[in-house]
C-alpha cells in the first residue's frame, strides 16, 4: 500500500495518479524499472565473461616475456603481432592434426553411442515408465550430483589391472585386458558414460511432452508400434535429438580430465589436453590463448544453434 | 615485531619491478590503465645484461648466465633483496608453507620439526617446475621454503625470486654435506640454496620379467623402453627435460643440454618412434607407485623413486622384483634438488631453521627412509646405504638396486643437465609438446 | 507391413482382459500392447552400469588395504576418521590436507551460492520483462556462458585474473568469481521457466489493488518465485561442490584445493581409499542438499501443475 510516511508523493504515486488521469489500466512499471533488476547480472556477465575474451584476444596477439616466457598481453591492436597465432594454428595442422581428428572421431563415437543407448532408455521411461516414473527419473537425474570425478575414479579403481572388471574377465576364461593402458576404447566408453546423462534427460523431457493425440492418431490409422516409432516419434524428436546432441559433445570438445584419468597416453591425447598442456607450460602462453580462440570458433556454430533452438523453445511454452 | 625485511608490500612488486626495469614505463598501475597505457610495448627494452645477473657461467646472450660444471655461477646480492639479519628470533605462531613436488618430504619431519618451533605447516605441491615457475612468479602467494631444482636458478635470480641465505642459521650446510655440494657450479657459495637429495636418473624395471643379466648384458639398456615384447608396458617421465635427455643417451649423444635443433629433431623422431613401438604412457608416479603395482614392466625412473617403490608393492610383487639400472661407467644423468627460500617469504628466520633442521643428519636420514631419496650427507657412507637399517628397519636402499646408490665421485663422471636459455628451452618445450599430442 | 497373423503359438502370454481374441493368439514379439522388454532391460542394465560402480567405490572406502581397487575386509572406518592404513593419518577427517579441502569446497559452495543466485534471479527477472536488442545481447551472454565448456572459462578467467584483474588474488576470489559467472545461469534458467509458468495475472491484480511496484515484487512475485529460487539454491550449491576445472585453473596455495582437485591429483598419483572417502562425503554432502531443495520445492509448489519431479526435471 502506500508509504504514507511521506510527505511528498513518490514517484510512483505520481506516475499513479499522471496514468489515472490518462485513464490507462493494467500492470504498469516505471521506465527502465526492469533494467535496473537486469544491471548487475549485465554488469559482472560484461566485466567477467566478455572481457576475459579481450584479455584472450590480447595474449594471442601478444608477445612473452623474455626470461619466464610467461605471456604479455598487448592491448592495444595496432601493437598485436600475428606469428605466435599463425605459428599455433600451423600446430594444428601439422603435429597436432591427429590430435584433432582424433577428438572428433572419440566424440562422434560417444555421441552416437549416447544417442543410441540415451534414446531407449528415455524413450522407455517417458512411454511405459507408469508408476515407477518418478523412481527412474531420480535414478536418472543423480549423475548430475555424482560428481564428474567421481565416476571416472570409480571406473578406474574397476579397470585397474588387478581390479574387478579383469578379475571378471578372467572369471569368464576371457584374457585380461590393459584397460588404463593408453585404449581409446576406455577413453570413448568414460566419455559415453560421464555425458550421456546430458542426452538422457532433455530427450525424456522431449519425449514426455509429445502430444500423444499424434501417436494416437498413427495406432488409429493403422500403424504397428514400430512404424509409429518410425513414423511419427522419431522425426518428431528430431530437433530435440539435434540439441541433446550438441549438448552432449560441446563438453566432450573441452575434456582433458577424462583422458588424464583413464589413460594418460599420446594415443588417446585430445583437443582439451593440448590446450591444458600450453596453459601450463612456458612460453606457450599465447599458443594456448589461440588454441583457446580456434576452440571457441569450433564451436561457435554448434552453440549457437543450440542456443536458438532453446530460446524458440522457450518461446513455444 | 618488525619484519626482518622490513619491506614492502607482497608479491607482484617483484615482477613487477623486473618490468620497470624493461619498460621504464609506470607498469606498476592500477590495472585499468595498464589497459590504456600506451607506452612502450611490453616485452621490449633490455634485461640487463646477463652478468648483473651472476659472474661467472656461460654467457650465451640470454638474460642470465648459464651455470655448468666448468663454469660455475656466482649469483649476484641484490641490494634491495638482502639477506636477513642475524641473531633474530624464530617467528611466533607461524605457518610454514612449504612447496614442493608430489611426495617428496615426509610431513613427520615437518612436524617433528615445527612442534620444537611451535609453528603449523602447509604444503602445497605442484606436478611439475614449469607449473611452479608459473604459480611463484605471480607473487600472490608467499611460501616459505620452495624446492627448485638446480637448473631454475637463472630465471629464479634474474626476477629476485629468491632470497639470499644467512649461513650463520645454517651450520650444519658446511658440516654435513659433501663438500662439492657445499660450493655447487650452479650456486657458488650456496648463496640461495641448500642441497636436499641427490639422484640418479635410470631405468627401473621388474625383475621377475627382465633379469639382471639382461638389461645389464645390453649394449644400449636405453633400448629395454623401445622394446616392442613390453608394448603397452613401458612407461617415461612426464618431464620434457629427463625423458628428453634420456632419448639422447639412448642416441648415443652425451650432450644432455645441446642446443642444436638437429640433436632436438632426432630426439623428437626418437620419442614417436617410441609410441609407435611400445604405445609408451608418460606419468610422474610411474616408476615409484605403477611399476611397483604391475603397471609397467620398465619405466625411466629418478634413483629415489624406485628406491621407494616398495612402499606401494601389489599383492603379486614382492620386494625383490624391484630393480634399478644405471650405467656400470656412471656416465649418466645425474642432479640434485635443493631448497631455496623464496622472497616474499613470511616467515624467514623459520624457514632458515627449517633449512638446518633438514640438513641435520637424522633428520635428513629419516627423510631419507620414507622419501627414498638420498641425501648428500658425509656421515652416510654410500657403501654401508644397502645394509644399515632405517627407522622402518629395513636398509636404505635394497641390495639388489645397488645401482641407485649415488657416491661423491658420480658428479664427476655424471652428466648433470643445466639450464637452458629461453629460446633453447622452447625448441625443448616444442619438440616435447609434439611428443605429447603423440604428433606424426 | 502384413495384417496381424492368427497362428496359435504354444505357451504363450497370458491375455489381457479387454484384448481382441485376435491380438491374443499372437506371439509376444508382434504384440501391439506388450511389454517392451527389450527397453525394460536396457533401461535397467543402463541405470545399473552408471550406478554400480559409485556404489562399489563408495563401498571400497571402508576397505582396509591401501588399494582402492580390490576391497580387502574387515570394513573399517580408517580412511574416514580414523588413522588411515599403518597410522599415516591419511584419513578423510584427520589428514589436514583433506580437511583444508573439505573446508575450502564448502566455502567456495556458500559463497557462490550467495552471490550466484541473487545476482540470477534479479537478471531472470529483468531479462524476462525488459523489451528490446540489449536484453537478448545479456541474455545470449548468459546462456553461452552455460553452454560454453568449462576449460575454456577457466583459461579465459585464469588469464584475466593474471593479467588484467590483478587485484583478485589467485585462490578463493578468483575461483568464487570464475565460478559466479557461469553458475548464475542456472538460477536464470530455472526461474525463467517459472515466470513463463507464472505469467503476469498476480502482478496485475496485485497492481490493481494498489500495490506499489516495489511492494507487488516483493509480496507478489518472489513467494510465487520461492520454489524456484530454492531449487537454484540447491543446484548452484551441488554444482559448485562438484566443480572440478574452474578450481583447478584458478587455484593459488593449498587452502585453495578442494575436495575435486585432491580426488583428481590423488587418483593420478598414489590413490588410497581416503579418496573415495572424499569422493563419498562429496556424495553426501551434494544428495543432501539436493534433497532439502527438492522437499523445500514440493513443499511450496503444492497444487501447481508442475510441482514434483517431473516438472523440475522438464524444466531444467
Amino acid at each position: 500500500m502506500r508509504s504514507s510516511d511521506a510527505l511528498e508523493p513518490t514517484k510512483s504515486e505520481r506516475r499513479r495518479a499522471e496514468r489515472e488521469a490518462a485513464n490507462e489500466t493494467g500492470v504498469w512499471y516505471p521506465k527502465g524499472y526492469w533494467k535496473r533488476f537486469a544491471t548487475p547480472g549485465t554488469l559482472w556477465m560484461v566485466l567477467f565473461f566478455v572481457v576475459p575474451f579481450y584479455v584472450i584476444v590480447s595474449v594471442a596477439f601478444g608477445t612473452v616475456d623474455p626470461v619466464f616466457r610467461s605471456p604479455l598481453p598487448v592491448y592495444q591492436p595496432w601493437w598485436w603481432s600475428f606469428d605466435a597465432a599463425a605459428e599455433a594454428v600451423g600446430k594444428i595442422f601439422g603435429p597436432f592434426r591427429q590430435s584433432y581428428i582424433r577428438t572428433f572421431v572419440f566424440v562422434v563415437l560417444a555421441s552416437s553411442m549416447c544417442l543410441v543407448l540415451g534414446y531407449a532408455v528415455a524413450y522407455y521411461v517417458s512411454r511405459f515408465g507408469g508408476r515407477r516414473r518418478t523412481l527412474f527419473l531420480v535414478l536418472l537425474i543423480s549423475p548430475f550430483w555424482i560428481s564428474y570425478l567421481m565416476r571416472m575414479l570409480a571406473w578406474r579403481s574397476l579397470l585397474t589391472n588387478d581390479g574387478y572388471v579383469n578379475d571378471f574377465l578372467s572369471f569368464m576364461h576371457l584374457p585380461a585386458v590393459g584397460w588404463l593402458e593408453g585404449e581409446p576404447v576406455t577413453v570413448v566408453l568414460g566419455l559415453v558414460y560421464g555425458y550421456i546423462p546430458y542426452m538422457i534427460l532433455p530427450l525424456y523431457g522431449f519425449l514426455d511432452r509429445i502430444d500423444s493425440a499424434l501417436l494416437e492418431a498413427g495406432r488409429d490409422l493403422g500403424a504397428s508400434p514400430s512404424q509409429t516409432f518410425w513414423k511419427v516419434t522419431l522425426p518428431l524428436s528430431k530437433p530435440a535429438i539435434a540439441a541433446a546432441l550438441v549438448i552432449v559433445s560441446l563438453p566432450m570438445f573441452g575434456d582433458y580430465y577424462t583422458n588424464n584419468m583413464l589413460s594418460n597416453s599420446p594415443r588417446t591425447v585430445m583437443i582439451g589436453n593440448i590446450l591444458d598442456d600450453a596453459v601450463n607450460t612456458s612460453g606457450q602462453g599465447p599458443e594456448a590463448a589461440v588454441f583457446t580462440l580456434v576452440l571457441m570458433t569450433m564451436l561457435l556454430i554448434p552453440m549457437l544453434y543450440y542456443l536458438r533452438s532453446t530460446a524458440r523453445e522457450l518461446a513455444r511454452r | 615485531m618488525a619484519h626482518p625485511h622490513e619491506r614492502r608490500s607482497g608479491g607482484g612488486l617483484d615482477r613487477r619491478e623486473f618490468l620497470l626495469r624493461s619498460l621504464g614505463a609506470a607498469v606498476a598501475l592500477p590495472s585499468a590503465s595498464a589497459i590504456l597505457a600506451a607506452c612502450a610495448k611490453p616485452g621490449e627494452g633490455g634485461t640487463g645484461s646477463a652478468g648483473a645477473v651472476g659472474t661467472g657461467g656461460v654467457d650465451l646472450g640470454g638474460p642470465y648466465p648459464i651455470p655448468t660444471a666448468d663454469s660455475p655461477v656466482t649469483w649476484t646480492i641484490y641490494d634491495d633483496v638482502p639477506p636477513i639479519a642475524d641473531g633474530l628470533k624464530v617467528e611466533e605462531g607461524a605457518t610454514l608453507q612449504i612447496y614442493n613436488w608430489d611426495q617428496y618430504i615426509w610431513k613427520k619431519q615437518v612436524e617433528k620439526f615445527c612442534e620444537k618451533h611451535g609453528a603449523d605447516y602447509k604444503i602445497t605441491t605442484f606436478q611439475n617446475m614449469d607449473e611452479a615457475l608459473t604459480k611463484i612468479r605471480t607473487g600472490e602467494l608467499k611460501f616459505d621454503i620452495f624446492f627448485p631444482t638446480s637448473d631454475t636458478f637463472g630465471k629464479l635470480i634474474s626476477s629476485k625470486l629468491l632470497q639470499p641465505l644467512n649461513h650463520s642459521y645454517i651450520p650444519h650446510l658446511e658440516e654435513n654435506v659433501w663438500p662439492q655440494l657445499v660450493n655447487p657450479y650452479y650456486d657458488q657459495g650456496s648463496l640461495y640454496s641448500v642441497p636436499y637429495a641427490v639422484y640418479t636418473t635410470g631405468i627401473a624395471y621388474r625383475r621377475n620379467v627382465i633379469s639382471d643379466e639382461q638389461i645389464y648384458g645390453m649394449s644400449n639398456p636405453y633400448d629395454i623402453l623401445w622394446d616392442p615384447a613390453h608394448k603397452g608396458r613401458s612407461g617415461v617421465y612426464d618431464s620434457y627435460r629427463d625423458t628428453m635427455s634420456m632419448s639422447l643417451l639412448h642416441l648415443g649423444n652425451e650432450n644432455v643440454n645441446t642446443d642444436k635443433q638437429e640433436d632436438i629433431d632426432a630426439v623428437e623422431a626418437d620419442l614417436l618412434d617410441l609410441i609407435d613401438k611400445v604405445d609408451v604412457r608418460y606419468s610422474i608416479n610411474g616408476a615409484y607407485k605403477l611399476l611397483p603395482e604391475n603397471q609397467y614392466d620398465v619405466h625411466l625412473s629418478w634413483s629415489g623413486d624406485i628406491a621407494a617403490g616398495w612402499f606401494y608393492v601389489s599383492k603379486d610383487t614382492a620386494y625383490e622384483d624391484l630393480g634399478y639400472w644405471f650405467p656400470e661407467d656412471r656416465r649418466g644423468m645425474i642432479g640434485n634438488d635443493t631448497m631455496a627460500i623464496p622472497t616474499n617469504a613470511e616467515h624467514p628466520v623459520l624457514a632458515h631453521e627449517f633449512l638446518n633442521f633438514m640438513l641435520s643428519f637424522p633428520a635428513a636420514m629419516d627423510n631419507f627412509a620414507w622419501v627414498g631419496y638420498q641425501p648428500p650427507q658425509n656421515e652416510a657412507q654410500p657403501s654401508t646405504l644397502t645394509t644399515t637399517e632405517s627407522v622402518w628397519g629395513e636398509p636404505y636402499i635394497w641390495p639388489w638396486m645397488e645401482a641407485a646408490v649415488v657416491r661423491k665421485e658420480d658428479f664427476e663422471r655424471g652428466l648433470p643437465q643445466w639450464e637452458l636459455t629461453p629460446d633453447v628451452d622452447d625448441m625443448w618445450h616444442d619438440a616435447w609438446q609434439n611428443f605429447r599430442a603423440g604428433a606424426k | 507391413m502384413s495384417a496381424p497373423t492368427t497362428t496359435r503359438t504354444p505357451g504363450r502370454a497370458p491375455t489381457r482382459p479387454g484384448t481382441p481374441p485376435e491380438r491374443a493368439r499372437q506371439s509376444w514379439f508382434r504384440d501391439p500392447w506388450r511389454k517392451p522388454r527389450v527397453l525394460e532391460t536396457i533401461t535397467w542394465a543402463y541405470l545399473a552400469w552408471s550406478l554400480l560402480p559409485v556404489m562399489l567405490a563408495i563401498f571400497m572406502s571402508f576397505s582396509s588395504g591401501r588399494s582402492n581397487s580390490t576391497f580387502q575386509s574387515p570394513l573399517t572406518l580408517q580412511y574416514w576418521v580414523g588413522t588411515g592404513f599403518e597410522g599415516d593419518d591419511q584419513s578423510l577427517f584427520r589428514d589436514p590436507d583433506l580437511r583444508s579441502a573439505i573446508r575450502q569446497t564448502f566455502t567456495l559452495s556458500f559463497a557462490t551460492m550467495a552471490l550466484a543466485v541473487p545476482l540470477g534471479v534479479a537478471f531472470a527477472i529483468g531479462l524476462d520483462r525488459w523489451r528490446g536488442r540489449p536484453a537478448k545481447g545479456a541474455n545470449f551472454l548468459m546462456l553461452m556462458s552455460f553452454v560454453v565448456p568449462e576449460i575454456i572459462l577457466g583459461v579465459t578467467a585464469l588469464y584475466v585474473v593474471l593479467y588484467l584483474f590483478k587485484f583478485i588474488p589467485l585462490g578463493t576470489p578468483a575461483q568464487i568469481m570464475a565460478l559466479v559467472t557461469f553458475q548464475m545461469s542456472y538460477p536464470v534458467i530455472i526461474v525463467r521457466a517459472r515466470l513463463l509458468s507464472i505469467g503476469k495475472e498476480y502482478e496485475e491484480a496485485a497492481m490493481d489493488l494498489g500495490a506499489p511496484p516495489k511492494q507487488s515484487i516483493t509480496r507478489v512475485l518472489l513467494p510465487l518465485l520461492m520454489p524456484a529460487i530454492l531449487a537454484s539454491f540447491a543446484i548452484v550449491f551441488a554444482d559448485t561442490i562438484d566443480d572440478f576445472v574452474t578450481v583447478a585453473y584458478l587455484s593459488g596455495a593449498a587452502e585453495s584445493q578442494t575436495l575435486s582437485m585432491k580426488i583428481y591429483t590423488q587418483t593420478r598419483g598414489a590413490p588410497t581409499p581416503a579418496v573415495n572417502a572424499a569422493a563419498t562425503f562429496m556424495l553426501i554432502s551434494t544428495t543432501f542438499v539436493i534433497a532439502l531443495g527438492y522437499l523445500a520445492y514440493r513443499r511450496l509448489s503444492r497444487g501447481q501443475s508442475d510441482a514434483g519431479v517431473g516438472g523440475l526435471a522438464s524444466q531444467v
